[in-house]
């Protein structure tokens, strides 16, 4: 009963195949299954501290991502690298690279620096204290185990170290040996970094809510309920609390009583931290403008359109505000009269800090490429590729 | 954002987070309610999938014969194919264009359920774009990724058996033990390839994903008892007819025993002690179970299976005869 049309069970076989290829393929493409970061660089004594984004391979849009991050030391001068330290990181192998619950050691937010110590947290959920000399380890926290991803970034004020975890717990550890000082929990994860003022740490967390807490002991001092998400990372200025919101709000609140003092509403997320020079606040949204707002009454002095979503930490320099876009343009806001000057355009993605030292700022791009570019010109002084 | 994101997914991603709103914040029920509700609106194109897969399903030992027949005149056996399949009123097309009508709906949904699930900044940021200026999107996100015992932004492992399970069921009842050898050998690669691999890519996948699998795979099974009963997922035992139910074999014996008992086909025992053979008067099908024959169950309102009603209506020579389905 041999039917010599049926076709062969290897055809059929393959068919399967190429059908569930493609099914992968369609799944994966365009969308992240493992968290890559790229820091933004720190500079302390002509010496720049700077996570690289991990590295992916792979094919059908499916990565294999690198799970080991570095912390990487160049001169600011030049690039010349002095060295790199390994954060491990984890995975849990699954198929086809599409892997989702590995925990590589991404880092997002910028190291800190503090007396003869370097500070990275990352997504592996570990928290590291390097030796700025050697690039040593000096303590690590937890010592055993991890906390979850650790997307915002790491501050160091008073001595200790302050950061977040997308566990929704703000920790504050002794900045000399890692040992735990006080821990707090909000009630939804937090992505953001903190701000120090005073004695007071403000944060913002998911559940909607910005916290008030003392930096000595975690107490709350007061809460203040937004309407939306907060991944941003507030700015504490002339005794406000500025920070924005998913629900496109970018809210002024007192820093001492957590009042609403006023807020304004933009077109899209706010996610990167506000700039504050000369009374004005310069906030950039996702709807790939950046506000010049009155830092008293929130009015809206100018809205300087860059054409593309702004997620990185904007800088300041010589009373030039710069900020990078999404599409890599490097655009500088003279605060005086609010007019944008594109500086560069390095044409390639980028969602980390900038950074700025002694004239020059530094772009580190999605694609593990590093950027020294004079401030004033917008000159390309150095570049390299950072893995 | 290019047409597919502008027609698919943003109505798409849209609807999950709105959803997500009115229920609870609860995104895995999200999940299971967008899956039925797109199940839901699709359902006259699964029927008609279904439907035109079971006939073609019946037509199976028919074609075999014409293979056997034709087997050196590839021409002829093309144009005898054609005939048949217009004679039953069967068209090949119809297995498949409801399919592929689907399977944008399909793939919408698969890629929003990853895109809303963001555990990383890289996805969330993707996100934004998608997005309509609806407060209540912004006042949502970013979702709850906890369901039951499940984090919906990774694998799990209950999930992925359940994702195989349920697939094997699915395709176990729509299955028809085929009379060639060769075939049968394909049939059961496929029925345990395609549930292993989905199994193993669920753990690879976040679990919102393999539960929205496991909804349509429950959906789709309820569909297919609708129409044929469990299919083959009832054993057939050696000397036991592999009719489902006493009622389905007191619907047999009545036709039977019915005054027009000639004009009915006879109910005979499988050879092989197998299934029941519904034998039309004139021309005998050989290996025409009640799988292969039943577009649904007697007693469930489908009327008698096919070839009871094919012998009911001879078509009438030299010409097509579509049947009319009950």
């Amino acid at each position: 009963m041999k039917s010599r049309n049926s076709p062969p069970a290897g055809k059929v076989v393959l068919l399967v195949i190429l059908l569930l290829l493609g099914l992968t393929f369609v799944g994966c493409t365009g969308i992240r299954s493992s968290p890559e970061g790229g820091s933004g660089g720190t500079v302390a004594d002509s010496t720049l501290f700077l996570s690289p984004t991990l590295t992916s391979a792979g094919g059908f849009g499916c990565t294999s991502p690198n799970v080991n991050g570095k912390l990487v030391a160049l001169s600011a001068e030049n690039g010349t690298r002095f060295w790199e330290f390994t954060m491990e990181g984890s995975t849990s192998g699954g198929g086809f690279g599409c892997a989702s619950a590995s925990s590589p050691a991404a880092v997002y937010g910028s190291p800190a620096v503090a007396g003869e110590l370097v500070y990275v947290g990352g997504y592996s959920g570990k928290v590291y204290g390097v030796n700025i000399a050697s690039g040593a380890s000096r303590w690590v926290y937890p010592r055993e185990g991890k906390l979850e991803p650790i997307i915002g970034g790491v501050i160091v004020a008073q001595d200790r170290l302050y950061f977040s975890s997308a566990d929704g717990v703000v920790y504050a550890l002794d900045a000399a040996t890692g040992d735990l000082q006080w821990e707090f929990a909000t009630g939804g994860k937090i992505w953001a970094t903190p701000a120090v003022s005073g004695d007071r740490l403000y944060i913002g967390s998911f559940d909607k809510k910005v916290y008030a807490l003392s930096a000595s002991d975690g107490t709350e001092q007061w809460q203040y309920q937004a309407e939306g998400a907060i991944v941003s990372t507030p700015l504490v200025y002339n005794d406000t609390v500025y920070i924005g919101s998913f629900d496109r709000n970018l809210y002024a609140l007192d820093a001492a009583s957590g009042d609403l003092k006023w807020k304004f509403p933009a077109g899209n997320w706010f996610w990167t931290k506000a700039l504050a020079y000369n009374g004005t606040i310069y906030a950039g949204c996702f709807d790939g403008r950046v506000y010049a707002l009155g830092a008293e009454d929130g009015q809206e002095l100018a809205a300087v359109d860059l054409e593309s979503p702004v997620y990185s930490w904007p800088v300041l320099v010589d009373s030039r505000v710069i900020f990078a876009t999404e599409e890599g343009t490097i655009y500088a806001i003279d605060t005086a009269t609010s007019q944008a000057t594109l500086l560069a355009d390095i044409e390639e993605t980028v969602y980390a800090p900038l950074c700025a030292s002694d004239g020059a700022i530094y772009v580190y791009s999605h694609q593990q490429n590093l950027y020294a570019l004079n401030a004033a010109s917008g000159a390309n002084l150095w570049s390299l590729t950072i893995k | 954002m290019n047409p597919w994101d502008l027609i698919a997914m943003q109505p798409m991603i849209n609807t999950l987070i709105v959803l997500t709103h009115y229920l609870f914040n609860n995104f895995g029920l999200t999940i299971i309610v967008l899956t039925l509700i797109v199940n839901g609106i699709i359902f006259p194109l699964t029927l008609k999938q279904v439907h035109a897969s079971k006939a073609m399903q019946d037509l199976q030992p028919k074609i075999a014969e014409l293979q056997k027949k034709h087997a050196k005149d590839k021409d002829k056996l093309a144009r005898e194919q054609m005939k048949l399949f217009r004679e039953s009123g069967v068209s090949p097309a119809g297995c498949l264009l409801p399919l592929v009508i689907q399977m944008p709906i399909w793939i919408a949904l698969y890629q929003s359920i990853i895109r809303v699930l963001a555990v990383i900044p890289e996805n969330l940021v993707g996100l934004s774009r998608y997005l309509y200026s609806w407060p209540v999107v912004y006042s949502t996100l970013p979702l709850e990724n906890h369901f039951l015992w499940l984090n919906l932004a990774s694998g799990d492992m209950i999930l992925a058996l359940l994702v195989g399970g349920t697939m094997w069921v699915q395709q176990k009842m729509v299955m028809t033990p085929a009379a060639d050898p060769r075939q049968q050998s394909q049939s059961s690669i496929m029925l345990w390839m395609m549930p292993i691999f989905f199994a193993y890519l669920t753990l690879s996948f976040p679990s919102g994903l393999a539960l929205f699998w496991v909804t349509s795979n429950i959906f789709r099974i309820g569909v297919q008892y609708f129409i044929g009963g469990w299919g083959g997922l009832v054993k057939t035992e050696p000397g036991k007819p592999a009719g489902r139910d006493k009622k389905y074999k007191e619907r047999i014996a009545q036709v039977e025993e019915s005054p027009k008992i000639d004009e009915f086909p006879r109910l005979e025992e499988s050879p092989e002690g197998g299934a029941d053979i519904v034998v039309p008067s004139e021309t005998q099908e050989e290996g025409s179970s009640y799988e292969e024959s039943g577009g649904k169950r007697p007693d469930r309102g489908g009327g008698y299976p096919k070839s009871i009603r094919a012998a009911r209506h001879k078509p009438r020579k030299g010409g097509s005869h579509r049947r009319k389905r009950g």
